[in-house]
């Protein structure tokens, strides 16, 4: 596991600047942060599948999707107690991570990609079609049950969330199935050569990822109160969700946390100058240079800092 | 070293100003700042604030208004109204929104319980949850008919036209897979047998991403029925343009979004002519009372971009706006939902055209059973669903684009300003 | 059943004309352009502000819509693919990011609301009760004289041959004195230039909107992900697969299944056949 004094000092250093969090800023922010925090974990979950494996996978909100409308059609319309409904959507969504795992074991790199990005049409479709009234069909449903009131609560219930969730992703990625899982990335070949299963590896990591997909997206919409297709199953919710990660930096688990922060802060933070259609124009625009410069993401802009920082001090 | 002196002396004028101001009524805007939707609402809001203050205000402070772009985006949508209730802490929202971001903000308003009068949403389900839970949804008002409304009015259509003056007995009903199409759908083949008399020989349900409608319409031909009904509010323009770009051989009316602003023609670029829709009222075409020409005459010498006639939502967040104000009066402000949501029950502007009630502003209260339709309409806008109409307004009316490029109001007679044709590639 | 026949015909014409710019650059880089559709909503636009904002003739329309598509191909190129070095998923994620600044350009400059594009053929004709426009009618032959132009290209030139080889083996191209970034850029111009068309045709046949680039790209992705990269013909079929699986669902079954049949068609294949139906097997 190797796990060092400095980085429980991190993590806790980490964890009590969130906590202080709501002394220093206004409500408004916090409830900003709340979005970071769910857009957060979406990234966790994301990175953990494809920041690794190499396996990019464009149907994430498909199993967000899935972890959320479960707990939506389970509490709103068959009134199930949310502390039973959330668990059973994380299990549905593991079970889905499973349906997106099948391609996963022939195909690779832009296919798997474009099958993934197939899976998120095709529920889209359905939602429509398919028993609109559990669903909501296109309108989807409003005044579910929410967790918790009010912006402290709602930021300490996401904030805690997310660091569980990074913490575990943490200490997963720290151990030999972690280092595993980055070789399939290098090369699936010489891991299936020195005798690993890959295909177990390969589920493994994709039932993890579903399973954070479905329980952020199980308490994102219980947060929310609402759920509709057009939010979920959208290009630019996977938009928003893969740009965090890769601008934040893949493969680091604190990289797409700064990413997913980044990229909502960047477009609220844009609201009061840019208050129409420009404000997604520029959101944009930095987003693409941002990453153009250095695809590896923030945390590789602040390493090339840190090493030219001490360079200088020497 | 200009610029930093600039940018600090603008933030301190914006420090000041806002300071300045604290004691003001603040309005928030939320909808989307790129529709013609969203600026109808937003354009109407700010004209009757600006009345408002030149006229002094409302309980002696000037009222201002704050602006927060859903993008018609769900989820910005939810951080729109949360921008607006915990940064910029207004009074009062007004808004624009589509019927899933209203649905999306939904929980927030609840939460937050700021006074809300959505313009342009016109879903059912939402004035159902105010009659089940009015206490939650006392802060909530909608000032357009609900869609439950427009369905009656286009059943009497039915009847008074396109049986009575047009002789057709059968519809086949193409609809878009959304939940809006659905509940029209049903609503409308529940009544128009038994009601207008016009049998429905089919119902095609259409996926809203469908590229080529020329299946569909040969399925719609060969049902052997004399009219489509076309139920579209996503994509609308599409199945309408290529209804008249394909020259379909059969009458279509229904309900089309797209048709409801005057742009209408300019993006078409023409090939709308002939389509006919539903439209909430003030519709394009819809003769006016002399207040609400006002209203467009002040919107027109202010704002030269489109849309250039306000949509009907935009005359909705002109009323409605003044409408909470004069509740906010009497009820010493915002900040008692209780007594602000009995003085907005209260409110009632009657607007007269050639000593006719024309166009009433009102809401139907709670527990008042409407005639027709047999059932409650708490806090949404008052209509009347019979002829001749001295309640309040109709519902809806049915508005025709002419190949000529002209738009009338076709039905109900009494607003009507043109007569419904075929078009003219319908034998 | 002429019917469905001739609509079948028709709308799978048009879909080969979309998709075939999208098989190009994924059959020489491996590289998803998800900026594609934006080929399309681009081309669509800049046809609309030409001919219908300006008045200018259709000819110019399209002939400038073509000139912006080849523009936006190479400067993707020059710009991305060259920056990031072809690193795949860097290319993909960024023309990703593209497109929806893009789309975010489209409202700025259009606004949000769509916008129909006339006819650029005008005029109709009813063929065994079905009423054909003679503007589809026109993409469907453009869009053969395209594909067959474009195979005569790739097999009779020798830029074109060497683009087959950069396709099949790039650093064996390289050994035989082949450019591969030349003709990585000549991809791309064309690619842009059959994306503009194709925008063209698809925008006068639906509407102008600024998402509008969703829906060619997902009918490109079926097409090429069930016909197999590197198959010119291949595309072709398969482009008729689909619009006729679409045109018989609408007509003879559920039309608002209609996408949902192309996405588990999208689905089925990949998981039964990874290479396509018409694909090679991938040695790497």
């Amino acid at each position: 596991m190797n796990l060092r004094a400095h980085h429980v000092l991190l993590w806790g250093l980490f964890i009590a600047g969130l906590m202080v969090m709501p002394e220093l800023v206004s409500k408004g922010t916090l409830r900003t942060m709340i979005f970071a925090c769910y857009l957060a974990i979406f990234a966790i979950s994301w990175d953990v599948l494809s920041g690794r494996t190499g396996y990019i996978s464009f149907g994430h909100p498909f199993l967000i999707g899935i972890g959320a409308y479960t707990t939506a059609i389970l509490s709103k319309r068959f009134d199930v107690p949310v502390e039973i409904s959330i668990p059973l959507a994380v299990v549905v969504t593991m079970i889905a991570g499973l349906i997106v795992l099948l391609p996963a074991l022939r195909i690779k790199g832009s296919y798997f990609a474009l099958v993934t990005l197939a899976f998120m049409e095709l529920m889209y479709q359905l939602v429509q079609v398919i028993r609109p009234d559990l669903t909501g069909g296109t309108r989807g449903m409003s005044g579910l049950q929410t967790l918790t009131r009010g912006a402290l609560n709602g930021y300490y219930l996401a904030a805690s969330l997310m660091s569980v969730l990074a913490i575990i992703a943490w200490l997963l990625m720290r151990t030999r199935v972690g280092t595993a899982l980055w070789a399939i990335g290098m090369n699936e070949e010489s891991v299936r050569g020195s005798g690993l299963s890959t295909t177990r590896l390969k589920a493994f990591a994709f039932l993890v990822s579903a399973a954070i997909a479905g329980l952020g997206g199980a308490f994102y919409v219980h947060y929310l109160g609402s759920i509709a297709p057009r939010a979920l199953f959208d290009i630019n919710f996977l938009f928003t969700i893969i740009v965090a990660v890769l601008i934040g930096g893949a493969g680091t688990i604190i990289g797409p946390i700064i990413g997913a922060f980044f990229m909502v802060f960047l477009l609220e933070w844009l609201r009061p100058w840019l208050p129409g259609a420009e404000r997604y124009f520029v959101y944009g625009l930095i987003a693409l240079l941002l990453y153009m410069f250095q695809p590896k993401g923030i945390m590789a802009i602040l390493a090339g800092l840190w090493v030219r920082l001490k360079r200088v001090t020497s | 070293m200009t610029y930093t002196k600039g940018l600090a002396v603008g933030l301190m004028t914006s420090l000041l100003a806002s300071t300045a101001f604290a004691e003001d009524i603040k309005v928030g805007f939320i909808g989307s700042l790129s529709s013609d939707t969203g600026l109808s609402t937003l354009r109407g809001a700010e004209i009757a604030i600006e009345e408002l203050n030149a006229a002094g205000g409302i309980l002696g402070q000037q009222i201002t208004m704050v602006s927060a772009d859903t993008g018609e985006d769900v989820t910005e949508g939810v951080k729109a109204y949360e921008y607006l209730a915990e940064t910029e802490e207004v009074d009062f929202i007004i808004s624009g929104s589509i019927d899933d971001v209203s649905l999306g903000w939904l929980p927030r308003m609840q939460e937050f319980q700021i006074p809300t009068l959505d313009t342009w949403t016109s879903y059912i389900g939402i004035i159902d949850m105010v009659a089940e839970d009015p206490e939650l949804m006392a802060p909530y008002f909608m000032n357009i008919a609900s869609d439950e409304a427009l369905a009656t009015l286009y059943i009497n259509f039915g009847a008074d036209v396109l049986k009575a003056k047009m002789g057709f007995d059968s519809v086949v009903i193409v609809a878009e897979d959304t939940a809006f199409g659905q509940a029209i759908t049903g609503l409308v083949t529940e009544a128009l047998a038994p009601v207008a008399g016009i049998e429905v020989k089919d119902t095609i349900i259409y996926d809203i991403g469908t590229v080529d409608f020329a299946p569909i319409f040969s399925k719609a031909q060969s049902s052997g029925a004399d009219f489509i009904y076309q139920v579209s509010s996503v994509n609308s323009q599409v199945i309408s343009s290529q209804y008249v770009k394909l020259q379909v051989p059969m009458a279509m009316t229904g309900v089309n979004v797209s048709a409801l602003g005057m742009e209408y023609w300019e993006d078409t670029g023409g090939a709308g002519g002939g389509i006919s829709t539903l439209s909430p009222i003030p519709s394009v075409g819809f003769p006016l009372d002399p207040v609400s020409q006002g209203f467009v005459d002040t919107y027109q010498a202010k704002y030269t971009s489109r849309p250039v006639l306000p949509h009907f939502n935009g005359f909705n967040a002109y009323h409605g706006l003044k409408q909470a104000m004069a509740a906010a009066e009497e009820a010493g402000g915002f900040d008692d939902v209780k007594a602000w949501n009995a003085a907005m029950l209260k409110q009632d502007l009657r607007l007269e055209k050639d000593g006719k009630l024309w166009l009433r502003y009102g809401f139907w209260q709670h527990g008042e059973i409407e005639e027709v339709t047999q059932r409650t309409y708490p806090q949404n806008a008052r209509f009347d669903l019979t002829a001749p109409y001295d309640d309040a307004q109709p519902s809806m009316v049915v508005v025709q684009w002419k190949e000529d490029g002209t738009v009338g109001v076709v039905y109900p007679f009494e607003y009507a300003s043109t007569e419904f044709e075929l078009p003219s590639w319908v034998k | 059943m002429t019917q469905i026949l001739i609509q079948g015909l028709l709308l799978s014409g048009l879909y080969a004309l979309i998709a075939m710019g999208f098989m190009l650059i994924f059959s020489i880089g491996r590289t998803l352009n998800l900026a594609y559709g934006a080929y399309l909503m681009v081309g669509g636009y800049v046809y609309f502000w030409l001919s219908q904002q300006l008045g200018l003739p259709k000819i110019v329309g399209i002939g400038g819509a073509v000139l912006v598509g080849v523009l936006m191909g190479l400067l993707k190129h020059r710009l991305i693919v060259k920056t990031l070095k072809g690193d795949h998923v860097a290319v993909e994620i960024s023309t990703l990011i593209l497109a929806v600044v893009l789309q975010a350009g489209v409202v700025l400059v259009f606004g949000d609301s769509s916008k129909i594009l006339l006819p650029i053929v005008p005029g109709v004709v009813t063929v065994a009760g079905a009423q054909v426009t003679y503007n589809i009618l026109v993409a469907t032959i453009i869009s053969w004289v395209v594909i067959l132009a474009l195979y005569a290209f790739v097999r009779g030139t020798h830029t074109g041959r060497a683009m087959q080889a950069v396709s099949m083996d790039p650093k064996g191209a390289a050994i035989s004195g082949i450019d591969p970034d030349r003709i990585n850029l000549i991809t791309w111009g064309i690619s842009g230039a059959l994306g503009a068309l194709g925008g063209v045709f698809f925008a006068s046949y639906t509407q102008l909107y600024p998402s509008m680039w969703v829906a060619p790209l997902i009918i490109s992705v079926a097409v090429v992900i069930v016909g197999g990269i590197g198959s010119i013909l291949g595309t072709l079929i398969v482009a008729h697969i689909v619009g006729f699986l679409e045109v018989i669902i609408v007509s003879v079954w559920a039309p608002e299944l209609r996408g949902v049949f192309t996405m588990l068609l999208i689905i089925g294949v990949l998981v039964m056949r990874p290479q396509g139906l018409f694909g090679r097997e991938e040695t790497h």
